[in-house]
C-alpha cells in the first residue's frame, strides 16, 4: 500500500536514530523517566553553524572550562579519558571525576560515561540536521546518578544537574554563533540593599558565566569596575 | 558616573555607581549623550514588572558617542555617534537571520526565568528586569551595549540628538505598530493611547497609507499632538462619549479597518470594567489590566487587524475571544524588531518627512529625574515626553 498522500514538496527525510534522539521510526520518543537514583534529562537547540565546527567544538574537551560553568580544568589522561575539576567561588567545594569517549563519531554524534569519581554520569550528544535544514541541531541526553559527595552539585553548581546541562548547552550556542557568552558580570548598579543581595542567587547571577573568549576570562577575573 | 537607579516599586534615586566596563568582545562602552523615559519605564516604577531588584539602573532608550570598543567591534571607533537600538542581537542566530530581533537566541544571560513564564525567551533588554537580560540601562552617564557589531545606528549627519534619539525605541514601535496593522490605502485606524508610541504610530499609520486615523486617549495635551499631526481625536473620558458608538458613528458603522493597542497593561478605563480590573490585579488574580485590548477586539471591523505594541506582561482575564473569532480578526503584537526599521526610519528623518522631536515636553537632568518619574506617572505639568541630558547640572 502507497501512502496516502504523495504531495510533501518540501518533507524532510527524517533520520531513523536512537540514543539521545528524540525521534525513533518516525515517533517521539521521550526521554528516560528518573528512577532508581538516575536522573535524566535531554535538551537541544538549533545552532547556524556545520555540524562538524560543533562537533570539533565539543569534541576539545581540555576546553570545556570555557562554556561549562563552574568547570576550572579539563585535562587528558590518556587517549581517550579526561579527568574533569568542578569547583564553586569561594573554593569551599569541589567535585572530580575521571571519563572517557566511549563513541566519536566526527560530525555525528559523541558518548561519554564517567569511570571513577563523582557524580556518576553517562552521556551523548548528536548533531543532526536541524527540520527544514535551518541549521544544525544539537541534542544532549545525559544521565546523572548523585553520591554522597555530589549531592553538594548544587552547592558548588547553583542549579541543579539537569539545569547545568541546559545552561551549558545555552553557552555553547552562543560561543558557536557569535563567539561569546552573553554576560552580565560584573556591571554597575546602585545600592542593592539586603534583599536586593540576597535575591540575587534565584536568578543565577551568582554563577560566574564561563569565559566563552579570552576578554571574558580576564573580565571574569576583575573585581566590581572602578571609575572612569 | 551618576546613574538612576530602581529603589522598589515607585522608588526612583540618582545615585553614583562604577563606571561601566567592556566584559566581552562584541561589547562598546557608549559615552551617553541623551536618554529619554519611555511610557513602559512606567511599568516598572508601579512594580508591574517581575524580577526588578533594587539598584536596578533604569532606562532603554538612549544614544552618544562611542567611548571604547571592544577586539571584535569593527563597524565602529571612539567619537562616532550612535543611537542604540533597547533590544539587544546577536546578528547569528535562527531569529536575527530572519531579522526577528526581538527574539535573538543568544542575548539574554537569565533566559531561564523567561522560558519558565513564556516558554522561549526573548531578546535581552536595557535596564527592564532580571527576566529581560538584567542588562545595566542607559538613564546614566555612561552605557556598556553588547553587541555592539549589530545594534549601533551610527549617525553622522549634523542633525541634533533630540530628532534622532527616538530611534531607540518609540519612533520603530510606533512604526512597527503601523506596519502590524497591514494598513491598505485608505483605510482607517485607530490608536489608543496617544502617548509616545501611540504618536508615532499615527504618524507611521498616514506614512503607510491610512486615509484617516483616530486616536483615543484622555490627557489633552497627547490630543492636541495627535490633531497636530492630522489625527481625529476622541476623549474617552467625556461625558456621554462611547469609544464603540464614536468609532461606528466615524466609518459609517463599518469599524476601523486596524486597531493600535498603544496602552498596554495598565489600562485606565475609569468604568466597571476597569475597576473590576484593578480589584483583581490588586487580589492578584490576573496581572495585567486589559481594558483597552477588550475594546480594541470589539471596536475592529470584521476581518479587520489588531496591532499591539502596547506591553503586556502575564495574565489577561476576560478577553472577548468569541468576537476576535466572530469577526475573524488578525492579531499582531511583540517587542519591536527594531534593528529592520533603524537605517530606514533614519532616511525618513534626513528626508524632513518627520521631526520626532514634537513630542517632547521636558527637558531635564539626572538629579531631576526621579521626580520627574513622578510627574510622568500622573501626567502633570502638560508631560508629554521626558528627555534627560545625563551631563547637565542641576538648574539653579
Amino acid at each position: 500500500m502507497g501512502i496516502a498522500l504523495a504531495e510533501r514538496p518540501r518533507a524532510d527525510v527524517l533520520p531513523d536514530q536512537s540514543g539521545a534522539s528524540s525521534l525513533l521510526n518516525g515517533h517521539y520518543a521521550p526521554p528516560p523517566a528518573d528512577e532508581g537514583g538516575k536522573t535524566w534529562v535531554r535538551a537541544s537547540v538549533v545552532i547556524q553553524a556545520h555540524a562538524q565546527k560543533l562537533y570539533e567544538m565539543w569534541r576539545d574537551v581540555e576546553a570545556a572550562p570555557s562554556w561549562h560553568e563552574r568547570i576550572v580544568k579539563v585535562w587528558s589522561t590518556g587517549p581517550k579519558t579526561y579527568h574533569w575539576l568542578m569547583r564553586d567561588e569561594p573554593g569551599h567545594n569541589t567535585l572530580e571525576w575521571e571519563f572517557e569517549i566511549l563513541a566519536d563519531e566526527p560530525g555525528k554524534r559523541i558518548a561519554w560515561r564517567s569511570l571513577s569519581g563523582e557524580p556518576e554520569s553517562a552521556g551523548e550528544v548528536l548533531f543532526e540536521t536541524a527540520p527544514g535544514r535551518r541549521g544544525t541541531m544539537v541534542t544532549v541526553l545525559q544521565q546523572f546518578r548523585m553520591g554522597k559527595l555530589s549531592r553538594a552539585w548544587e552547592a558548588v553548581t547553583g542549579r541543579d544537574p539537569k539545569q547545568s546541562v541546559i545552561e551549558n548547552l545555552r553557552h555553547f550556542k552562543a560561543m558557536a554563533e557569535t563567539g561569546e557568552i552573553p554576560r552580565t558580570q560584573p556591571q554597575p548598579h546602585g545600592e542593592r540593599g539586603v534583599v536586593g543581595s540576597l535575591k540575587r542567587s534565584t536568578y543565577g547571577e551568582k554563577i560566574k558565566t564561563p569565559s566563552g573568549t579570552s576578554l571574558g576570562q580576564e573580565t571574569a577575573t576583575r573585581s566590581e569596575g572602578s571609575s572612569r | 558616573m551618576k546613574a538612576v537607579c530602581w529603589m522598589g516599586k515607585s522608588k526612583i534615586e540618582t545615585q553614583t555607581v562604577n563606571d561601566p566596563q567592556l566584559l566581552n568582545p562584541h561589547d562598546a562602552i557608549i559615552k551617553v549623550t541623551r536618554t529619554a523615559i519611555c511610557g513602559s519605564d512606567l511599568h516598572l516604577f508601579d512594580g508591574f514588572i517581575p524580577t526588578m531588584e533594587q539598584g536596578d539602573i533604569m532606562g532603554h532608550e538612549f544614544m552618544g558617542i562611542v567611548e571604547e570598543v571592544g577586539p571584535d567591534v569593527s563597524n565602529l571607533e571612539r567619537g562616532d555617534r550612535v543611537v542604540v537600538p533597547f533590544t539587544i542581537a546577536c546578528g547569528q542566530c535562527l531569529f536575527c537571520k530572519k531579522k526577528l530581533w526581538a527574539a535573538c537566541d543568544n542575548t539574554n544571560p537569565n533566559a531561564h526565568l523567561m522560558e519558565t513564564a513564556y516558554g522561549y525567551s526573548g531578546s535581552g533588554l536595557f535596564g527592564y528586569s532580571h527576566m529581560m537580560g538584567g542588562y545595566a540601562g542607559g538613564q546614566a552617564q555612561y552605557v556598556r551595549v553588547p553587541f555592539a557589531n549589530v545594534g549601533p545606528l551610527k549617525i553622522e549627519s549634523d542633525l541634533p540628538d533630540e530628532k534622532v534619539l527616538f530611534l531607540s525605541d518609540i519612533f520603530p514601535t510606533g512604526y512597527m505598530a503601523a506596519e502590524n496593522a497591514q494598513i491598505q490605502d485608505g483605510d482607517t485606524v485607530a490608536v489608543w493611547g496617544a502617548g509616545p508610541v501611540g504618536q508615532f504610530a499615527i504618524a507611521s499609520a498616514f506614512m503607510l497609507g491610512a486615509a484617516r486615523v483616530v486616536a483615543i486617549d484622555r490627557i489633552p495635551e497627547r490630543l492636541a499632538l495627535a490633531r497636530s499631526i492630522g489625527a481625529i481625536t476622541v476623549d474617552y473620558s467625556e461625558e456621554d462619549v462611547s469609544v464603540l458608538t464614536a468609532l461606528k458613528d466615524l466609518t459609517g458603522g463599518v469599524g476601523p479597518d486596524a486597531c493600535i493597542d498603544a496602552v498596554g497593561l495598565e489600562a485606565h478605563m475609569g468604568d466597571l470594567v476597569g475597576f473590576y480590573d484593578t480589584v483583581k490585579v490588586a487580589l492578584m488574580l490576573e496581572t495585567d489590566r486589559s481594558g483597552v485590548l477588550r475594546q480594541a477586539i470589539q471596536a475592529v471591523r470584521k476581518g479587520g487587524t489588531l496591532s499591539i505594541p502596547g506591553v503586556y506582561g502575564g495574565l489577561l482575564d476576560k478577553v472577548p475571544f468569541g468576537a476576535a473569532f466572530g469577526k475573524g480578526i488578525t492579531m499582531k503584537m511583540g517587542q519591536t524588531n527594531m534593528h529592520t526599521y533603524l537605517r530606514p526610519l533614519l532616511e525618513r528623518i534626513e528626508k524632513g518627512q518627520i521631526d520626532p522631536s514634537y513630542i517632547i515636553s521636558h527637558r531635564i537632568t539626572l538629579d531631576e529625574a526621579p521626580e520627574m518619574y513622578k510627574v510622568w506617572r500622573d501626567k502633570q505639568d502638560k508631560v508629554t515626553k521626558i528627555v534627560i541630558d545625563p551631563w547637565a547640572e542641576r538648574a539653579a
